[in-house]
């Protein structure tokens, strides 16, 4: 419904430094569109997005007496928040606002600087005719439930949940098997400075276990939560086969990764030959304290195979980040253990990078382990058993990048760096809490840089190794980050939230319950009295998929209504027709 | 070639000197500052990684080690502080070692009770030699008031003994020399070398062995001609010694600008100003090609530095007519020169005055033949 008073309308075309103005000319947008009708002020400027562009809008605003604005620039997922707040200081209702993005669908994405201006040109008109159907909407605040759900008991996990259970919030804490500690609980020393993860972890596992604020759920998985930020609301089965519902207000993932599998490698012989071992199974062996082949004899030539699984396309592109530190520790260890072995290091590039861990590669550079490197993608080495008399059982043989020359190793036992991957079932919580994942199947953040470990969903954090393979002290970081955030909305006591919800006209609802079975969040009943649907605005996300999919047009996504949308592409429509 | 990396390799060389061999991760700083780093020659980096690995036999096909002057600066600009120049050293001796078909190199590398009975022993055995096979000593002064030198030790038997020495010394030289061709050119190279490439290619031996010109490609100029001073001066009473005993060892004094004593008076200040330098270095250790000696190292200059000395002490007390004098200094002399020959020309330190040329000239054939490969 178009508002009663006549609409006054502020546009404003960025340049994003050179980002917009080097492939659409600012100036002759600003001109075009300063000619249609409703439009009050239009004018360009180097960066929006800057203080003195928002106070250019503000100033504006009380100048001209504007009451709607549009602003030509990038993509709304970056500054639509910006610009709204500068509304909203204006006095005015930050909904009463648009974005034309001449960015990333404009400038980006051509090379034709006059085409691209009179896309820009239409883009803009289709915003400015949206805008004027714009409706003031009030912000909805949502009391925050005190509780915090994090799933996953590994580190980063108790992490979190010590941090959040100290600031004296409940806790619940699940955890897919029946004792806590991760992938920690399988490693004898950590690196780079060889504590033992045991005495870590154990302190970690005494102190969450007796905490008052924190309630442990063994071998629970989560399958499905409700709500949204302050309100989630999800059903667990306990250990006697109960089912019991928790409420929280903030979620914390923490899943982790595992181990890759190594005999997906098939020319590392993983599995055929039986002293090829994957460096967690070295990590158990070590913490019995004594390192013996499977026959029980004392290895005297042990290989190190660095980047198994990872930084190679066919397998995982990316770098797990910890094992070349984790293969130095060995080397290390394996020195102390057997000070008259041949130990032998063969690694893609050796990735010693973060606190005290270049130390350690220096360190263990001086205890005659014979490093060498080879071809990751190209030409991974050959593990085979050996068969002439005298030789030790196997022999690895590749080409050394640096020398160039093909050359063989005699093994008695060989060390597989494995990698880390996503578990299978990462999809599964993926969808439960409602956050996405990128190709390697990590949960994506909300922002890689400025906001690592929130996600598009308020109120759910990633912490740890869910998120990116990573170390025992990145993960506590992100864990206490996450934990941090939690607290400070608890604190606040509420939150905003969205409240571009759908709403269904009860006069025009024909109760065929069509919106029921498309709803994705469960976010409609039935008013069997009143024979109408009914949005629980709680679990709605606004998908806007009930909208589209009423026959009778008694649903409105609110500020993505039919008049909205239409008038934008007319708007558009007729600009493009105008400038042909 | 044996293609089996080996551990033992770089313990056992931990004998011949070398130091911080696991250190070096190969970022190929090295290579770029060395100033003598040429197409194919790509030192020190290529001969460490085959160390590192004990690659024994790649290792043996290198001239590398030869062509390294060790001006020291690969060494200060290591970021692990791997010591590449030390390690090129060490490699030195162990080549020197790897061509020697008797084995007494390594021993005397490896162990200083062999090198020190060795010296003994010959030393012992030279004085015995003095005292037994020489005629009875006359000590009356010739008409100018010198010593009649030639009287105790006539220059026709010490020629003798001295072609005999040089005979022995220089074929074990010349077979250890066509070892290390063996290896370095025909192990080294996938190409047969053409005869004409030999011979087009011998004039580096001798612009090599007389300029050292790789050496003055050094930042550090004044080594080149302190070394040159020392190489020229020995090299020149080596001669004198050898091939013109009769001139040289004579009663006449001659006039101090006569030829004769010309010569001997460049050949031992030349001596002196390099071994100064060299020990001056060698204790300071400012400089990275001083800061590590082997025992070896300072045995050579320990005994040429006495060999010069009990030299000028013949020619002074000759001189002045000191009978007893010129011959107990005469003894000396000759009980250490002859040990010090014997050990430091075919099986240690001096060796590298014929590897370091010829080694100038296998690289000129390795890179003939590969220039035809390409």
């Amino acid at each position: 419904m178009r508002s009663m008073e006549e609409a006054r309308i502020g546009v404003y075309v960025c340049w994003c430094g050179n980002n917009i103005a080097k492939m659409v000319d600012v100036e002759l947008v600003t001109e075009l569109i300063g000619k249609l009708p409703h439009v009050v002020v239009s004018k360009n400027y180097k960066y929006m997005c800057s203080d003195p562009g928002q106070e250019l809008i503000a100033e504006d605003i009380l100048e001209h007496n504007l009451n709607r604005v549009v602003v030509a620039a990038c993509s709304p997922r970056i500054h639509e928040l910006t610009f709204r707040k500068v509304l909203e200081k204006s006095g005015l209702n930050p909904y009463l606002f648009e974005m034309a993005n001449i960015r990333e669908q404009d400038s980006w994405v051509h090379d034709n600087r006059e085409a691209a201006t009179r896309k820009a040109v239409e883009l803009v008109a289709g915003a400015i005719s949206r805008v004027q159907y714009h409706e003031p909407l009030d912000k909805r605040s949502v009391g925050i439930n005190p509780a915090t759900l994090v799933i996953g008991g590994g580190v980063a996990g108790m992490s979190a949940a010590l941090e959040v259970a100290n600031a004296g919030r409940e806790v619940y804490l699940l955890e897919k098997t029946e004792q806590l500690g991760g992938m920690v609980s399988h490693f004898d020393l950590t690196f780079p400075y060889l504590y033992d993860a045991d005495k870590m972890l154990e302190v970690m596992i005494r102190r969450t276990i007796n905490h008052p604020h924190i309630k442990v759920f063994y071998n629970t998985t989560i399958s499905e939560v409700h709500g949204y930020i302050g309100n989630f609301e999800t059903t667990i089965q306990s250990d006697s086969n109960q089912e019991q519902t928790l409420t929280f207000g903030n979620i914390i993932v923490a899943t982790g990764l595992r181990p890759f599998d190594a005999s997906r490698v098939g020319q590392y012989g993983y599995g055929r030959l039986p002293n090829v071992i994957t460096s967690v199974e070295f990590e158990d062996l070590l913490r019995t304290g004594q390192v013996r082949t499977k026959e029980g004899n004392i290895p005297q030539n042990i290989a190190i195979i660095h980047c198994v699984g990872s930084r190679n396309t066919e397998f995982h592109e990316y770098c797990s980040r910890t094992c070349c530190q984790v293969a130095l520790k060995f080397a290390n260890q394996l020195r102390s253990l057997l000070p008259d072995s041949n130990i032998y290091d063969l690694y893609a590039d050796m990735r010693a990078f973060g606190k005290g861990c270049e130390e350690l590669y220096t360190a263990t550079s001086k205890k005659e382990i014979i490093f060498m490197m080879f071809d990751q993608q190209h030409e991974l080495p050959q593990i085979i058993k050996s068969v002439a008399p005298g030789d030790p059982p196997m022999l690895i043989f590749f080409r050394e990048k640096i020398s160039g020359l093909g050359l063989e190793i005699p093994a008695d036992m060989i060390i597989l760096m494995v990698g880390m991957e996503a578990h299978p079932d990462v999809k599964d919580i993926a969808h439960a809490v409602g956050i996405s994942i990128c190709s390697n199947a990590f949960f994506i953040e909300k922002h890689p840089k400025l906001d690592p470990v929130a996600t598009t969903t308020s109120g759910v954090y990633i912490v740890g190794n869910c998120q990116g393979p990573k170390g025992i002290p990145d993960s506590v970081a992100q864990a206490k980050a996450a934990a941090a955030r939690v607290l400070a909305t608890i604190n606040q006591g509420s939150v905003h939230v969205e409240v571009t919800t759908a709403e269904v006209n009860e006069t025009l609802c024909c109760g065929c319950q069509t919106c029921i079975m498309v709803c994705p969040y469960t976010a409609i009943h039935y008013d069997r009295e009143k024979k109408v649907s009914v949005v629980n605005e709680v679990l709605c996300k606004g998908c806007g998929t009930c909208g589209s999919t009423c026959p009778t047009g008694a649903i409105r996504s609110k500020h993505f209504t039919d008049q909205q949308i239409l008038s934008q592409i007319d708007g558009l429509m007729k600009m493009a027709l105008k400038i042909e | 070639m044996n293609n089996r990396v080996n551990p033992d390799l770089p313990r056992e060389l931990r004998e011949f000197g070398i130091r911080d061999w696991n250190e070096c991760y190969h970022c190929g700083t090295c290579t770029a500052i060395c100033p003598l780093t040429a197409q194919g020659f790509l030192f020190p980096r290529k001969t460490i990684r085959l160390m590192q690995m004990g690659l024994k036999d790649h290792l043996s096909t290198c001239v590398e080690p030869w062509l390294c002057y060790y001006c020291g600066e690969c060494s200060e600009q290591c970021p692990r502080n791997a010591n590449p120049g030390e390690l090129m050293m060490s490699l030195r001796r162990y080549l020197t070692s790897l061509y020697d078909w008797t084995g007494l190199s390594k021993k005397f590398y490896t162990s200083k009770v062999w090198e020190l009975a060795f010296i003994i022993i010959f030393a012992i055995l030279v004085v015995l030699t003095f005292i037994f096979v020489l005629p009875p000593l006359d000590t009356t002064l010739t008409p100018q008031g010198g010593v009649k030198v030639n009287s105790f030790a006539p220059f026709h038997i010490i020629e003798y003994f001295d072609w005999a020495m040089a005979i022995v010394v220089a074929g074990l030289l010349v077979s250890n020399i066509l070892r290390m061709y063996y290896r370095v050119v025909w192990q080294g190279t996938s190409n047969k070398v053409g005869l004409l490439d030999h011979i087009r290619e011998f004039w580096h031996l001798i612009y090599n062995f007389v300029v050292q010109p790789k050496f003055s490609k050094c930042e550090d100029k004044s080594y080149w001609l302190y070394h040159w001073l020392l190489m020229s001066g020995y090299t020149i009473m080596f001669i004198l010694i050898v091939v013109f005993l009769p001139w040289f060892q004579t009663e006449k004094i001659h006039p101090p600008w006569h030829l004769q004593r010309a010569l001997g008076y460049y050949a031992t200040i030349g001596l002196l100003i390099g071994l100064t330098a060299a020990i001056i270095g060698r204790l300071k250790k400012q400089e990275f090609k001083f800061q590590f000696s082997h025992v070896s190292d300072w045995l050579f200059l320990v005994m040429l530095t006495l060999t010069v000395i009990t030299g000028i002490l013949i020619h002074l007390f000759r001189v002045n007519g000191m009978p007893w004098a010129t011959y107990v200094s005469y003894i000396a002399h000759m009980a250490i020169l002859v040990p010090m020959i014997l050990i430091e020309v075919p099986f240690s330190k001096w060796s590298h005055l014929a590897y370091r040329p010829f080694a100038v000239y296998f690289a000129r054939l390795q890179k003939s033949a590969m220039t035809k490969t390409a």
